[in-house]
């Protein structure tokens, strides 16, 4: 008896790894557990540290999604940045913290992805102040924008919007994510009471309130360095 | 809406300094809501009813007083005081969650961290008010303290720091401080000259004012009358290692001894120019010193007076700017915590994170003869129109981290900074163009407390002690 | 005598973990592959190490590939930790040992820690999940355990070890990631670490704190769950593989900063820290006498060189002398080590 499965062993086996039972429980157990197990949003952007391999190469990641959902709010939208390269440009060189920056529409949304040096409020302050035009321009075709524009007379409610709309980043690894959830709940971290085997579930409840994240704080091929010094090894001046 | 400047409106203590020698700090508690609030009508009254007055930045005349008195007030005292929901969420984040919860952002960590500060700053849900008494003699301290107080009923006192400037402006690392502040056109101030820096626009301290940064303005917390001429202030108390910067200070003098390239840090002869005749050992402690700040300990700037500290005594000590190749290394703390014209990684902001630092030495002076275990050190004042603007962005990216230049990216600054002596390093620019890299600095100083606070126009404080529940 | 003792009851605690443990056998990684090959530094290398394999001049590498398991059966397909064992040939009798494995971190940070561990991680009766147990499971969205394999006897410590997890945050992620770890299709497809911090010093007398890797240029691959686990394939992989070609590893060194876990072995450092390639290792055959090149050889975590030290994690420095003891027990082949402060003491 022991090594033989019964017939229904081999059923419940076959049922929990059908796709389609998988969705349908799932539908039901996750806004069950999400009640049950109430976990908080967690807010985006890296961590704040005091190490300088933390403090350099980070990464942005904004989700803003469009007001106007058709073509034409997309194409809106892509003006908005073709437009205004120059001031793209004068403000990537002048802030001189920002290894990258990607706009992107996905969908109905409008996302801007960068690779940046610093801290997050210097990095939005420093280019409200060269580019804040281009920001007005952007967030403007946004849902909510329109309450922090312009942003040069709005820097702080900015500031504290970009926030908001950055992804939250999924730990490098596993079980620091029921460090961050601790955190957020501000609680110790744990001595007793979690159970390893709920980590997955952990993540999902955390993706359901943070359902757009970035996987991990990305994955560099030479970490460790500003652009700054980047530049400057390479001989192109800063 | 740029307000118009009326100087009568201002607490004395932010565009100009008073210099007095002495200056208590009365850290204080809401006890009651309703006498709290008359205790704020009360000291803008001008009228004298037995509490010291706040002291405005009108224009004194020919009599100065014996004492000064300011105030500055937390979130958790706004709170406490009941100002509105509505008003206070015009607060900026960081002050809203006080210093206590930015610890890693502005480097307090380790022995710095915020849970190790001493009563009542590791409460900083209790800490409402500091008050500021300036004096000339400890006497008048007491007096106006216990006017303050008087019976408590409006205020409790959780706890007092006593500053004490020990020799002028000297302060306990040696060096000679308080030369540069910034400027301002609509403020006449005739401790400060020509400084090789722009005149500052009076929206780097004051909110409702043109700021550093074209068209932006900073947000005036509402109602106008609570945000408009206020400012914001980093109230911090900074311990200071002196013997563990002097024993430093030898050993890197030693180091350099025995470097193969002493001769260039210190040409043969060249000791004679360093502090009137000292021996070359002794010479290379000073000039480490004046490395590491940026001025010798007599307060002349590396960037004006590279190979030594003998000039005649009347020079501007603060005219100058960081421009080509300045003999003032990039990562000395002046120039991390000001980099004036010089060339920084982010363009835009020179100029922009401009603080104006008040404060006095507290603890006894030190004296390597006989050098004792007491705590001494700096109460630091470090006042703008917008903490995360000016003293966060300044203390996370430019003091720790190194990130206005390549060549200190990495590395923090060598006197204030969260250095750990395993990886800490500081780069002494030599002549030829090399360098000396100095490393093992340690921790030189350590945070004991502080709090931000929101520094209220005189209008302000009426407000706040006219609002009814 | 109480640092031996202290290590007679690491191995005796590491052994206690496998109830069919043979004498004469290593405690863990029994099961193992001997292989050699060449090391060529990096022209980077010297700049961070003074030690003789970075200087950039090839240097012969004797390596033993294993299965993590402390039992004599052979099961090469079973989810289990692998290791990689090397000894840089410096020329005279010296040598260096560097001792990595596909976990990135450990189970505990210090001795107690880990005999605590030792104990709790015993293996307990296979456990096979009801089908209502599944269900149930499912509706708290746990997933499913993994079923016994064919021929598993115990459940080889799994419950054990996650009842301490449970209980000690430090060792949660070793648990969770050694529960999925799986088997590689090959020794030669696989990441290795050395999970302890050493120190590195240069020709300026600079230390810097760093941590080594071993990075398979075929790149990773682990074998499919679904299908069922071979027990015997990874050695014959590796020698028809090295009969075609050789199998090339970077050693990957991470440089720390000041509040990295310099001195803790259970937390990983995070990937922003400067990654330097220190060197590239060519193996190109089995070692013609698996005897002495695999199963005697004694490798020895502390057995270092004048350029590398040890950093202060207590587990580290433990292993020194459990190692000795461990190989004095199996009559493994000495060898001295080469004197001065590079080892640890």
């Amino acid at each position: 008896m022991a090594d033989e499965p019964s017939w229904f062993e081999r059923w419940v086996d076959e049922l929990l790894n059908n796709d389609r039972f998988q969705r349908l429980a799932a539908k039901i157990l996750v806004p069950y557990w999400a009640w049950r197990t109430a976990v908080k949003p967690q807010p985006g952007g890296p961590h704040f540290s005091m190490q300088p391999g933390d403090n350099v190469m980070r990464m942005m990641n904004l989700v803003m999604p469009l007001k106007d959902k058709s073509p034409v709010g997309r194409a809106k939208a892509a003006l908005a940045i073709a437009q205004n390269k120059d001031e793209i440009y004068a403000g990537l060189d002048n802030v001189g913290t920002v290894h990258f920056a990607r706009f992107v529409i996905v969908a109905d949304n409008i996302c801007m992805f960068s690779v940046y040096d610093g801290d997050f409020t210097n990095y939005i302050r420093d280019f409200i102040a060269t580019i804040g035009s281009v920001f007005d321009a952007v967030v403007g075709l946004v849902e909510g924008g329109d309450a922090v524009i312009p942003s040069e007379r709005n820097i702080e409610a900015f500031i504290d919007w970009v926030h908001a709309h950055d992804l939250y980043q999924v730990p490098d690894l596993a079980t620091d994510l029921l460090r961050d959830q601790e955190a957020v709940n501000g609680a110790q971290p744990c001595t007793a009471g979690n159970d390893l085997r709920l980590l997955p579930r952990a993540l999902i409840l955390q993706l359901h309130v943070n359902s757009n994240v970035s996987l991990g704080s990305g994955y560099r091929a030479y970490p460790g360095y500003s652009v700054a010094q980047v530049r400057q090894q390479l001989g192109i001046g800063w | 809406m740029s307000a118009v400047f009326n100087a009568a409106d201002l607490q004395g203590n932010i565009v100009r300094g008073y210099r007095k020698p002495r200056a208590r700090y009365l850290i204080l508690e809401v006890t009651n809501r309703e006498w709290a609030r008359r205790w704020l009508t009360d000291i803008t009254s001008g009228r004298d009813n037995g509490l010291p007055q706040i002291t405005s930045e009108a224009p004194w005349g020919d009599t100065k007083p014996d004492s000064c008195f300011n105030i500055g007030l937390t979130y958790q005292g706004l709170r406490a005081l009941g100002a509105p929901a509505a008003s206070l969420a015009t607060f900026p984040t960081e002050f809203i969650e006080g210093m206590n919860a930015r610890a890693v952002k502005l480097g307090d960590t380790g022995a710095s961290a915020a849970e190790l500060w001493p009563f009542p700053f590791n409460h900083p849900q209790r800490v409402h008010l500091i008050a500021t008494i300036y004096a000339d003699a400890p006497a008048e301290l007491d007096r106006i303290q216990n006017l303050a107080i008087g019976d408590g009923r409006a205020l409790t006192l959780l706890g007092t720091r006593d500053g004490a400037g020990f020799n002028g402006d000297y302060v306990h690392f040696g060096y000679l401080d308080n030369l540069t502040q910034p400027r301002f056109a609509e403020v006449h101030d005739p401790d400060r000259y020509a400084d090789g820096q722009p005149m500052a626009p009076l929206g780097t301290v004051l909110l409702g004012y043109p700021t550093n940064f074209e068209g932006l303005l900073f947000r005036v917390p509402q109602p106008e009358r609570l945000g408009l001429n206020g400012s914001f202030n980093a109230f911090r108390m900074l311990q200071q290692d002196v013997a563990g910067f002097e024993a430093y200070l030898d050993r890197a003098a030693d180091d350099l001894m025995a470097h193969p390239k002493l001769d260039e840090v210190l040409p043969p002869g060249a000791e004679a120019k360093i502090g009137g005749g000292l021996s070359r050992p002794a010479a290379l402690r000073e000039l480490v010193a004046a490395h590491l700040c940026g001025r010798w300990r007599n307060g002349l700037p590396l960037a004006l007076y590279p190979d030594g500290d003998q000039v005649p005594s009347d020079v501007n000590m603060t005219n100058f700017d960081y421009v080509g190749a300045s003999r003032c290394p990039v990562g000395a703390h002046i120039r991390r915590c000001n980099p004036r014209g010089g060339q920084i990684v982010q363009r835009v902001a020179n100029n922009s994170r401009r603080l104006i630092r008040r404060g006095l030495p507290y603890g006894p002076a030190y004296n390597p003869a006989h050098p004792d275990g007491q705590e001494r050190g700096l109460l630091g004042n470090f006042i703008g129109a917008n903490l995360g603007a000016q003293f966060e962005a300044m203390a996370c990216d430019w003091l720790n981290l190194g990130l206005q230049d390549p060549r200190v990216t990495g590395s923090n600054d060598p006197l204030l900074g969260a250095n750990d002596p395993l990886t800490s390093w500081f780069d002494l620019p030599l002549r030829s163009g090399g360098s000396i890299r100095l490393r093992g600095l340690p921790r030189f100083v350590t945070t004991r407390g502080g709090a931000y606070t929101f520094l209220p126009s005189l209008p302000a404080i009426r407000h706040l002690g006219a609002l009814t529940d | 005598m109480s640092q031996s003792s202290e290590a007679k009851q690491l191995v005796d605690a590491v052994i206690s973990d496998f109830p069919d443990h043979a004498a004469g056998t290593r405690p863990v990684h029994t099961i193992g592959v001997g292989v050699k090959g060449t090391f060529v530094a990096s022209d980077v290398a010297r700049n961070y190490c003074i030690a003789k394999h970075f200087q950039g001049e090839p240097v012969t590498a004797t390596v033993r590939f294993s299965n993590g398991s402390g039992s004599p059966v052979q099961h090469d397909g079973w989810s289990d930790v692998r290791g990689m064992a090397t000894r840089f040939h410096l020329g005279d009798q010296e040598a260096t040992d560097l001792i990595a494995m596909t976990l990135g971190e450990f189970f505990s940070a210090d001795v107690a820690a880990f005999l605590a561990f030792t104990k709790a991680a015993q293996p307990g009766p296979v456990e096979r999940q009801s089908p209502w147990q599944k269900i149930w499971d499912m509706l708290q969205l746990k997933p499913p355990l993994p079923g016994p394999m064919p021929g598993q006897s115990n459940d080889l410590g799994a419950a054990g070890m996650l009842k301490y997890a449970n209980r000690h945050a430090a060792a949660q992620l070793a648990v969770f990631q050694a529960g999925m770890i799986g088997a590689p299709v090959s020794y030669a497809r696989a990441s290795y670490h050395a999970v302890h911090s050493f120190v590195v010093i240069d020709a300026f007398g600079v230390r810097r704190h760093v941590r080594f890797s071993w990075q398979p240029v075929a790149g990773v691959r682990t074998t499919d769950p679904a299908i069922p686990p071979r027990d015997d394939y990874l050695r014959q992989e590796l020698e028809q593989r090295l009969e075609r070609w050789p199998a090339r590893f970077m050693l990957m060194m991470t440089i720390g900063e000041a509040g990295d876990a310099f001195d803790d072995p259970t937390r990983p450092w995070p990937d922003k820290r400067i990654r330097v390639v220190m060197g590239t290792l060519t193996l190109q055959r089995l070692a013609p006498d698996q005897t002495a090149d695999c199963e005697q050889l004694s490798f020895n975590p502390c057995r270092l060189t004048a350029g590398i030290e040890v950093s202060n994690d207590p587990i580290l420095r433990a292993r020194r002398d459990a190692y000795e003891v461990s190989r004095q027990m199996r009559g493994g082949s000495g060898c001295p080590f080469s004197g001065g402060s590079a080892n640890g003491r």
